[in-house]
């Protein structure tokens, strides 16, 4: 009964507010889909896998960590050169620079406290493991577990940030010392949660049935929203408040990096999780139930996953191009031509089979990218 | 032995629930499956089933008369329109014959999914009870 209100709301009364009555391209059915990218901002985030998560003074010392450059290699990076903050978190590259060109576009870390898998491969169970790998990649920051330790232990202001959130000195384990500046890092980054959006408005305005709040919401948007969760689908794999369903997936975008190298993706992924001490299953778990390493626990491996990857969130792509795993869109427009044009010799024959070339007109890409554009936060 | 599968041959001295009382157990919401020789009552939680989130499913299986119990239940999940199934593979675990709770599951995906039960015994072709389920 409430959900055909609603309707009503927004079949009849979209225009009210406007000199011309205007009807909405959404429909009925479509109300539970739009309620279901919300709410918006979500609950704050507590890992109980990292000791630290969500104490005041391990958010403290991650952030500053994360602007330091003694914990590399030459003490040149930071964490903040390839996530800047004012590019969403993200560098603006198509492939991350760290001491070496790598072969991945730089992720946003906005709401990446959100996530179950950590990376385009997802080869993280948790966002500690995924903050300590670019601290020991060679071609990354180029540091170790020894020479992180080393700096937090000689340098007066970090051994006593450590002393700070852990209560201790830092003590001679150098991979445990590691460990935990990485979870210092991971409590800084759940804080970063984008802000609420003109769409998060229409989405509640249409829960609370406020016609105003439904027709402030542009047309355009509405019909790229339509476009979104009708005809193109995009809802399927983009759902939920992050506009992610955070799995994996093969959409046709290449990944060969260089003249017989490949990017695995996923595949590689689950290896390389299955691999790592510093998974959820492991010792440096601190949530002893090891209820949060369900997932990891039961994710299996099978041929379809090679080449694909993560399923980005949608919020506040504005400032984080250029996009897909490998950085080659430069724009949204050329992301919705992907999708337009799909190549579907490129997509595995034992993938996704609901990925077909979505043919849209100039009209309905225009629809699409004002739908994005409101998901970012209001300027 | 494999985590997903569950031997339950060496405890069939132990008898299973009756298929009148199959089920009673389980609580409020479980679902029917029938077949002409078994009756699988499966309760979902959370209910209903969210997507992209863990959920358990609670079994049981009772055979109809002249059935006996299988030796092994697989529990899996398909998108039949996508042509794929679930990125996790459930885990099984037996508190008694013919009670069952698989974990890991998960919907990654909104749409119509099928569950799956496989009943597997030796030198016999499994038989498969299915459960066609919308989700989100």
């Amino acid at each position: 009964m409430k959900r055909a209100l609603l309707a009503g709301l927004l079949v009849l009364l979209l225009g009210s507010a406007r000199a011309e009555p205007l009807v909405s391209p959404l429909s009925n059915d479509d109300i539970p889909r739009i309620l279901a990218f919300g709410p918006w901002p979500p609950p704050p985030v507590r890992d109980p896998s990292n000791r630290v998560s969500g104490q005041p003074a391990a958010v403290a010392w991650g952030a500053a960590l994360f602007a330091d450059t003694r914990l590399a290699r030459g003490q040149t990076l930071a964490c903040a050169s390839c996530h800047q903050p004012r590019r969403g978190f993200s560098d603006g590259r198509p492939v991350a620079q760290g001491l070496e060109r790598g072969m991945r576009n730089t992720g946003s870390l906005m709401n990446v406290g959100q996530q179950r898998w950590f990376g385009w491969d997802g080869a993280n169970d948790n966002l500690w493991a995924q903050s300590l790998r670019p601290l020991l990649d060679p071609g990354e920051m180029g540091g170790s577990l020894a020479s992180v330790a080393a700096a937090v232990r000689e340098h007066a202001d970090l051994r006593d940030g450590y002393g700070r959130v852990f209560g201790v000195a830092p003590g001679s384990d150098d991979e445990r010392v590691a460990v935990d500046v990485a979870k210092a890092l991971a409590a800084y980054q759940e804080t970063l949660v984008s802000a609420r959006t003109p769409f998060d408005e229409f989405r509640d305005a249409l829960q609370r049935g406020d016609r105003t709040g439904i027709a402030a919401y542009p047309l355009p948007a509405q019909r790229g929203l339509a476009l979104f969760i009708g005809r193109g689908r995009c809802y399927v794999c983009h759902g939920g408040p992050s506009f992610s369903n955070g799995e994996f997936h093969d959409i046709g975008v290449p990944f060969f990096v260089a003249k017989g190298k490949v990017d695995a993706g996923r595949f590689a992924g689950i290896a390389a999780l299955k691999a790592s001490r510093y998974n959820l299953l492991g010792n440096f778990n601190d949530d002893a139930t090891r209820a949060s390493a369900i997932s990891t626990r039961h994710v299996v491996q099978e041929h379809r996953h090679f080449g694909e990857f993560k399923v980005p969130s949608l919020r506040s792509l504005a400032a984080t191009d250029p996009y897909m795993h490998n950085g080659s869109q430069r724009t949204l427009r050329e992301v919705l031509r992907h999708y337009s044009e799909l190549d579907e010799n490129r997509l595995h024959a034992d993938g996704e089979s609901i990925l077909v070339p979505l043919r849209l007109t100039p009209g309905e890409t225009d629809d699409l990218l004002a739908f994005l554009d409101s998901l970012n936060p209001a300027r | 032995m494999k985590r997903w599968r569950v031997g339950a041959a060496a405890a069939l001295a132990i008898a299973a629930a009756p298929v009148w009382a199959c089920g009673d157990g389980l609580g409020p919401g479980a679902q029917r499956i029938e077949s002409a020789q078994w009756l699988l009552v499966v309760r979902a939680t959370p209910a209903p089933i969210p997507v992209g989130k863990h959920f358990v499913l609670d079994i049981e299986l009772c055979p109809r008369a002249g059935a006996t119990l299988p030796a092994e239940l697989r529990v899996d999940a398909q998108m039949p329109e996508h042509k794929h199934g679930m990125n996790y593979k459930p885990s099984l675990t037996s508190p008694r014959p013919g009670l069952y709770r698989a974990e890991g599951l998960m919907f990654h995906m909104p749409g119509r999914w099928e569950l799956q039960f496989e009943l597997r015994n030796p030198k016999a072709a499994p038989q498969r009870l299915v459960q066609s389920l919308q989700i989100g």
